[in-house]
């Protein structure tokens, strides 16, 4: 009783009536709504007593500071990226992540009831996995229906009789809560196979206790980083041995959720891969990375198990490994969550998890969870058939039914007359689909919105995981909030945003001295462990971005020849158009055609491969899936790019739109350049842009000295190697041959050069992994060392075209060296199908 | 009847193979109405791992890897068969079809020949209302199941097409009624969607058909390659009955059982992953000749 007085007992000095006022004014607008609870305020209108510190805290900082700290927390995960993805959005774009600001504040003494609940809950939910994928007793005895495991697709059964060999299907668990008028929480679904949001919530908490490090820091909340890392060294602890490494699978960059896999990965110090990524063979599984092989022998799945294998599960996954199913079978890897473990999602089991509980447990359960009917019993199809429209009908498992699929569950009687009598004969059909629960709603919570807070509907997703033989539960969560205020619904997928959950702690909380980054905890990164995959998709990014560099040079030199009124320009413009021609890159057969349309042509986004909008989409396409391995700051600079150039150019010859759209694209690639440099690990992955930069960078050199190493058009070569300044204040004269090429093609110190380029490739190449035989060059560093011996050998005025052409073609035979020694592995699994009739 | 079984199945690639993993369900064993004398699977390229073991169902399965670069494929399966002669209850003695349902919603067996399994959409059969309401014509109220499912088999029989070429491998049921033609796969995976839509339990089985019929009778449809038809469940007393809407039959000693799942993606009689590029053709040729 003492939280409704919390206004009052603040009122006794001058200060606390000034802070009574504030907070007095902060809620002011505040009105739960009628019938449902509110998490902040009691039903006599005052705060409640876990919220008061905060509120106060909140209320001192006034309007103003409060919107400046909340855009710093919107700010902070727009810096990093953080982004989801809608797949029901035709155009597959991500969204910029909601952040509701105002955190969900749990007292302690409930925070411990939720946990206890959770982690008996866990227990069970093992219980029944084990059982279905064991001895099938529960179903035997008729306490589970065996249609109800049967029918569920998540049912993998190939996994059948093999029990996990870590011991547990269940190492990551999240439960959705939420919480009723009476004040009770209940559980409203399980996630089993690859729950998301962790990631997404570990980034809430960053962005939130940035933005309030003050507020954070005297609540004593309690900090998530500590069961991250209990979770991190589990998982380190099941592999056995020396060399395994743990592998968080992923479906892909087309995910919804891919961000937080790749996060997480970051975050835990684990390898992101995709199944192409990963080989099973007879001892085991591995990753097929730039050193060869390495055994993964913990993966942390977020593959739905039935895409996990074509080979004996879903023959159409692109996105599984062949055989891993063997693999599990033969004890060679652990998969956190046990492939199988997805069917404790279906809604179904709701309806019998309250009766099991005292057979598994000897004991009810501490949270119940929603009411749940399975409508294949004939007594509940009877039962409900009357409560239909105040009852919320949904699919029994995860996948819907084949009519009325109802993945999302409707509330009866607000469906059209057709459909409810569709619906009801698909349930007098085959009730084993369905199920009838309770129409829960759920209680409110306080959102900034305008201004002022209001109430909203939320849901928490909570966060479980295996240490040992017990289990650890997130202290915070993940918050759905809703965006009206109807509280019967709350999907993410559907505009909601999100917030963070602040655990209050009654004694002194660790790792405070963290701040300003409290959550980070430093884990080095396993070394050299470069997946194949994305070691090819690195070195495509650095030739395409430099080859757009190189044809944004070639535009420039055209655009600066067109506006010099000289007629001596005219030859040069044509071998210019001519050059850009050969590369694809403008029209071939229009030798007279104007400069400006050239450029335009380069600039577009025609039929030409090697235009600038081709090459910039190229080099975000190879980037995107791999987009963990760049700074959010890099893969903006790409995607700038590819829009830079994708936009129209103004109608009209208008030489100075050109001219600006060039210095623009190339400041972008500048700043990539540097961002990639500065941010990218140098452990391989960087190594191999670098590369991919450097071949592409020597061969255009190559082009543009055949083309230009005359005497007419040396200004040209100056101007496309970016080298006129350095040439300047070498020599001050007009440009000869020799010393131009020389600089351009020799000079090791002119960072444009094409020997500069190969004394890059060869300390890149002496760097990585030497898979060759011992004391011998491989292949790529054969290629590498023999051109750049035949430069160093050569004098200046002996350079021939001879000698330019047989450069080019060894910096393309690298490329494929390159491809052959390190990246071979990029051979594709079909699964096929035997025709017959 | 004794049959001599011989099926041999050859991939030819576009490209060297460097590396394949396959499953095979090629190789029948003893069942009820049904016994295995002897068989051999044999493989070139010889595989460099060869496991033996079961599906869920209790079917044969062959895991092999292939490590040898190749660019073709060849198995050859032989088998001595002794088939029974199947007796079927007459169809009015079988339970009502409601009531074989209700059962079965309420069934504790969850083991691999438990009905509950055969009930649900599948991966090639989904469950298509336009079928459901096709099948549901055959069942009036309180029917005997057997007669109910027999009645289907002959529609379906009398109402598609048997046309080779007119679907694929990959056509679903929706796609093949729509069409009114097409296999013994498409015809029992039809079968199968309107029987699972009405919340019967139906199962697809692999096999063969007897090649030249014994009784001057016409010869059959699928006997020159690996034939498919359907298993109803009738209830506890009368069990799985098979049922052939390619022909119009109950199956009998003319029909030799490979492997029983769902539908064809569990018992495809070869699965695998290659790690090649290009296409392939296949070749199947398959022989079915009685010796006593």
């Amino acid at each position: 009783m003492s939280h409704g007085l919390g206004l009052m007992s603040l009122a006794c000095d001058n200060a606390s009536d000034h802070a009574g006022e504030e907070l007095a004014r902060l809620l002011a607008g505040y009105r739960p709504l009628p019938g449902i609870f509110d998490e902040m305020m009691d039903p006599r209108g005052a705060p409640r007593g876990h919220w008061q510190p905060f509120l106060s805290m909140l209320a001192a900082l006034g309007t103003e500071e409060i919107e400046r700290r909340f855009s710093a927390a919107d700010r902070h995960l727009r810096d990093s990226g953080v982004f989801y993805r809608v797949y029901e959005d035709p155009a597959g774009l991500e969204r910029a992540w909601p952040l509701s600001h105002v955190p969900l504040v749990i007292s302690a003494a409930e925070w411990e009831e939720l946990k206890a609940g959770l982690i008996q809950r866990a227990g069970l939910l093992e219980a029944v996995a084990s059982d279905a994928y064991g001895q099938g007793k529960l179903v035997r005895e008729g306490r589970l229906p065996a249609a109800l495991i049967a029918g569920n697709p998540d049912f993998l059964r190939p996994l059948v009789g093999v029990a996990p060999s870590s011991g547990a299907h269940l190492r990551f668990y999240a439960v959705d809560v939420g919480r009723a008028a009476d004040g009770r929480w209940w559980v409203l679904g399980d996630r089993t196979q690859a729950p998301s949001g962790a990631g997404y919530a570990l980034e809430n908490r960053i962005a939130l206790s940035r933005a309030m490090p003050d507020i954070y820091r005297a609540l004593r909340v309690n900090r998530v980083a500590p069961f991250f890392q209990a979770f991190q060294a589990e998982l380190t602890r099941l592999g056995r041995q020396d060399d395994s490494r743990v592998c968080v699978l992923t479906p892909g960059p087309m995910n919804e959720t891919y961000f937080e896999h790749a996060y997480l990965a970051r975050y835990l110090g684990f390898l992101l891969v995709e199944g192409q990524d990963l080989t099973v063979r007879d001892d085991g599984v591995f990753v097929r990375t730039v050193s060869g092989l390495k055994r993964a022998e913990v993966l942390l799945r977020r593959l739905d198990g039935d895409f996990s294998d074509p080979l004996e599960l879903n023959a159409r996954s692109r996105l599984g490994v062949p055989g891993l199913v063997q693999a599990v079978r033969d004890r060679k890897v652990v998969i956190a969550n046990s492939l199988g473990a997805g069917l404790l999602e279906a809604r179904g089991l709701l309806a019998f998890l309250p009766a099991l509980a005292p057979h598994v447990l000897a004991a009810d359960l501490a949270i119940p969870n929603v009411a749940t009917w399975w409508l294949g019993h004939k007594e509940a199809r009877r039962a409900m058939a009357d409560e239909l429209d105040t009852m919320v009908l949904a699919s029994a498992f995860t996948e819907g039914a084949a009519e009325a699929p109802l993945r999302e569950g409707v509330v009866g009687g607000a469906l059209d007359p057709a459909r409810r009598k569709r619906i009801a004969q698909a349930i007098d059909d085959r009730g084993i689909d369905y199920v009838a629960q309770e129409a829960v709603t759920l209680s409110t919570m306080p959102a900034w919105r305008h201004g002022r807070l209001e109430p909203r509907p939320f849901s928490l997703r909570l966060f479980l995981a295996k240490v040992g033989t017990g289990w650890q539960v997130m202290p915070g969560g993940f918050v759905r909030v809703a965006d009206g205020s109807d509280a019967r619904a709350v999907s993410l997928q559907r505009g909601a945003s999100t917030a963070d959950a602040w655990v209050l702690s009654e004694g002194p909380v660790a790792d405070t001295t963290l701040l300003p980054t409290p959550e980070r905890i430093v884990i080095k990164r396993a070394v050299g462990v470069l997946p194949s995959r994305a070691a090819d998709n690195l070195l495509w990014v650095g030739r395409y971005i430099e080859r757009a560099e190189a044809t944004l040079r070639l535009v420039r030199a055209l655009i600066n020849r067109t506006t010099e009124a000289d007629e001596t320009a005219a030859p040069l413009v044509a071998r210019i158009s001519a050059l850009l021609g050969a590369w694809s890159a403008g029209p071939i057969d229009i030798p007279h055609a104007r400069a400006a349309l050239i450029a335009r042509a380069a600039l577009s986004r025609g039929v030409d491969e090697g235009s600038l909008p081709h090459l910039a989409a190229a080099a975000r396409g190879a980037a995107a899936v791999i987009r963990d391995r760049f700074s959010p700051d890099a893969w903006r600079a790409l995607v700038r790019l590819a829009a830079t150039v994708e936009a129209p150019l103004p109608e009209g010859p208008a030489e100075s739109a050109i001219s600006e759209r060039v210095d623009q694209a190339l400041r972008i690639v500048a700043s990539f350049s540097g961002l990639a440099q500065e941010n990218m690990s140098q452990l391989g992955g960087w190594r191999f842009l670098e590369l991919g930069r450097r071949i592409e960078r020597g061969i255009a050199t190559c082009r543009f000295v055949r083309q230009f190493a005359d005497d007419a058009a040396l200004e040209v070569l100056l101007e496309l190697a970016d080298s006129q300044i350095t040439y300047r204040q070498r020599y001050v004269m007009v440009a000869a041959r020799a010393p131009v090429v020389d600089l351009v093609v020799l000079d090791p110190n002119n960072p444009r050069s094409v020997a500069y380029q190969l004394d890059k490739i060869e300390q890149h190449l002496a760097a990585l992994h030497r898979r060759g035989v011992e004391g011998r060059l491989t292949a790529p560093q054969q290629i590498a060392a023999a051109a750049a011996t035949a430069l160093r050998t050569v004098e200046p005025d002996a350079i021939d075209d001879t000698l330019i052409s047989a450069t080019e073609h060894a910096l393309m035979r690298l490329s494929e060296a390159i491809a052959a020694a390190y990246l071979i592995h990029n051979e594709r699994a079909e699964p096929r199908w035997e025709a017959l009739d | 009847m004794i049959y001599d079984v011989r099926q041999t199945t050859a991939y030819t690639y576009a490209s060297k193979v460097a590396y394949a993993h396959h499953v095979l369900r090629l190789t029948p064993i003893d069942r009820i109405g049904q016994r295995v004398q002897a068989s051999a699977l044999d493989i070139v390229p010889a595989p460099v791992a060869r496991r033996e073991g079961r599906d869920f169902f209790g079917n044969r399965l062959t895991r092999i890897d292939l490590a040898e670069p190749h660019d073709r494929m060849t198995i050859r399966m032989a088998a001595r068969i002794v088939v029974e002669p199947v007796v079927a209850p007459p169809p009015e003695t079988t339970p009502a079809w409601e009531e074989v349902r209700d059962e079965v919603f309420a069934a504790t067996d969850i083991g691999a020949t438990s009905p509950a399994h055969f009930l649900f959409a599948s991966r090639q059969v989904s469950l298509d209302p336009e079928i459901r309401d096709y099948a549901r014509e055959s069942f009036a109220p309180g029917w005997p199941i057997l007669a109910g499912a027999t009645d289907l088999m002959r529609r379906i029989k009398q109402d598609f097409i048997y046309e080779v070429g007119a679907t694929t491998v990959s056509t679903t049921p929706p796609m093949s009624f729509a069409l009114r033609r097409g296999v013994c796969q498409d015809f029992a995976h039809i079968m199968i969607a309107g029987l699972r839509g009405i919340g019967l339990p139906a199962a697809y089985v692999s096999g063969y058909l007897r090649t030249v019929p014994g009784n001057d009778a016409p010869i059959l449809h699928g006997a020159d390659a690996m034939h498919a038809w359907v298993l109803v469940w009738c209830g506890e007393e009368a069990g799985w009955q098979g049922l052939d809407p390619t022909n119009a039959l109950i199956a009998g000693d003319e029909h030799v059982v490979v492997a029983i799942g769902r539908d064809y993606a569990d018992v495809a009689p070869i699965d695998g992953v290659v790690f090649a590029s290009g296409g392939q053709r296949l070749d199947v040729s398959v022989s079915v000749t009685p010796v006593g």
